[in-house]
């Protein structure tokens, strides 16, 4: 086997790891703030390939149009989710299982008005730029650059404002201590609005980048919130560092069983990954120990 | 300034704080003593609006509080330092500080309310860039009330600010209070060292299992010997 398509399955690892850190870094940021799981992702994954299909194909805007035309879509929905569904669950009794219960329901019902109002058929997204380059004899397709460099730029964007901004600072806040930060004048269920908004763009994200690779179907996302939760709980839940390592990782690791063993092993070899660092690091790679 | 009358505060099925009547006058310190479970701190998080009083009214300044969500207080100047600091640990201690200063009435004030907490806690410029969580009790008090501070507060309500510290820090914390009094900060102070909130209250409020049992000046209540042997443990 040569070292040049060692390379190459290495670069393809960082583009499903660029997928599955975006995706684990809205959940991640989501238990952080409400210590909640939400199996509702997969579907803000979902409707943002739908978005971006709807909006290139029907709309004939430009990709740099359609996809944030499609965040900000899958961020409405995230938002509504937030106000309609959790927003009257919290602080109530219940509140350690009736959201995963709750959004487990959105998600099925979400799938279900998918499929009903655009049908089963699997859709197609042409790829956003076309051709590729040749690095050191390695062939790497734009479009897979593209997917790798947003990602990178659009987390360090949300780095950024989480460490530097007001707003992300108030999140950061209202994860650490609730409490302490409705006592400094945090509006909290403002902090959860805004949460689940920028969680839903980001996963509409890992699908716009996605989808002209694959396809968009209602029952896109039910695969991936598996993953994108092994992600988190790999990184250490609640963390967004860890989020992104292990979604580089996994995405690394399975593209090298691809290539070094075959494609049948992919989820062993992610699930075994998933145990072996649970065994030494209990809390995950980046997880603090307090859970 | 602030008046409270006749509060009844649940947890869920259990009442705790029992047709509580009481006032503070503006420039005052006023502290509220008793037990464990005497329901002084349940008093302060109802007035800060984590709980909600079953019956009863909080007027403070005119507007009453108990319908306004908690952040919204803080607005209005009305700043709780809670039991247990409850700092952010993972954010450093200038981070903990300027995020004190959220109110948007603060946010102008920012650097000259820095300065000012820094002059009166030297440690927590020194400090400014370690996490919050990695300092000793006594400066995360310290913190916790510079970072109150920072909101430029009205109206300070302290919750067992001398809980589990050293007596040195503990008069240094007190004399931060009085500092903090003279430049027109309403004090309202919850202590299990009665001694010395007595010995800097202008007025006191004794309250037993949720009821109000006495009040009256400080130094009065310092100097009875019923109060003195049947509340104080003195």
């Amino acid at each position: 086997m040569s070292p040049g398509l060692i390379v190459e399955q290495i670069f393809n690892g960082l583009v499903s790891g660029a997928v599955y850190a975006l995706m684990a870094s809205g959940l991640s940021l989501i238990w952080g703030t409400l210590k909640m799981l939400n199996f509702a992702h997969g579907e803000f994954y979902m409707l943002g390939g739908f978005g971006v299909y709807f909006g290139l194909l029907l709309g004939g805007l430009p990709p740099l149009v359609a996809v944030p035309l499609a965040m900000l879509g899958a961020a409405g929905v995230g938002m509504l989710l937030e106000r309609l569904v959790i927003h009257s669950l919290l602080d109530k009794p219940g509140w350690d299982v009736s959201p995963v219960i709750a959004t487990l329901g959105v998600s099925i019902l979400l799938q279900n008005l998918a499929l009903h109002l655009w049908g089963e058929r699997f859709k197609n997204i042409p790829y956003y730029v076309d051709g590729g380059i040749d690095l050191f004899g390695i062939r790497m397709a734009w479009q897979r650059i593209v997917i790798v460099g947003v990602t990178v730029v659009v987390i360090a964007v949300v780095v950024t404002l989480l460490k530097q901004s007001r707003w992300g600072m108030a999140m950061r806040a209202t994860a650490q201590d609730r409490d302490a930060a409705v006592l400094a004048g945090i509006d909290i269920h403002a902090v959860y609005l805004w949460t689940f908004g920028l969680a839903a763009a980001l996963a509409a994200l890992a699908a716009a980048m996605l989808a002209p690779i694959y396809s968009v179907n209602p029952w896109m996302g039910a695969a991936l919130l598996l993953k994108a939760f092994i992600v988190c709980v790999l990184g250490g839940l609640g963390s967004l560092g860890g989020a992104i390592l292990g979604g580089v990782l996994l995405g690394t690791a399975e593209s090298l069983t691809v290539v070094l063993w075959s494609s049948e092993w992919k989820d062993v070899v992610a699930f075994i990954l998933l145990i072996l660092v649970l065994w030494v690091r209990p809390a995950g790679l980046m997880g603090t120990r307090e859970w | 300034m602030l008046d409270v009358g006749n509060l009844d505060v649940l947890y869920g099925d259990v009442q705790v704080v029992w047709d509580l009547s009481f006032t503070v006058g503006r420039g005052e310190i006023v502290t509220l003593l008793g037990a464990n479970g005497a329901g002084k701190s349940t008093t302060l998080k109802t007035i800060s609006g984590l709980l909600r009083p079953r019956r009863g009214t909080i007027i403070f300044d005119g507007t009453p509080l108990d319908t306004l969500p908690a952040h919204r207080i803080v607005t209005l100047g009305i700043l709780q330092v809670p039991e247990g600091r409850r700092l952010w640990p993972g954010m450093t201690v200038l981070e903990n500080l300027r995020l004190g200063a959220y109110p948007a009435s603060a946010r102008a004030q920012v650097e000259t309310s820095l300065e000012r907490v820094f002059a009166l806690f030297q440690v927590l410029a020194e400090r400014r860039g370690q996490l919050a969580g990695t300092l000793s009790g006594g400066e995360q008090q310290m913190l916790a009330i510079g970072r109150a501070l920072m909101a430029r507060p009205r109206l300070l309500m302290l919750d067992e600010p001398s809980l589990g510290l050293g007596p040195k820090v503990v008069e240094r914390i007190f004399e931060v209070i009085r500092d903090v009094s003279r430049q027109d900060v309403t004090i309202l102070l919850v202590e299990q060292n009665a001694h010395l909130a007595l010995t800097v209250a202008d007025h006191a409020y004794i309250l037993d299992t949720g009821h109000l049992v006495r009040s009256g000046a400080g130094p009065e209540l310092l100097a009875d010997a019923d109060v003195r042997r049947a509340y104080l443990g003195l």
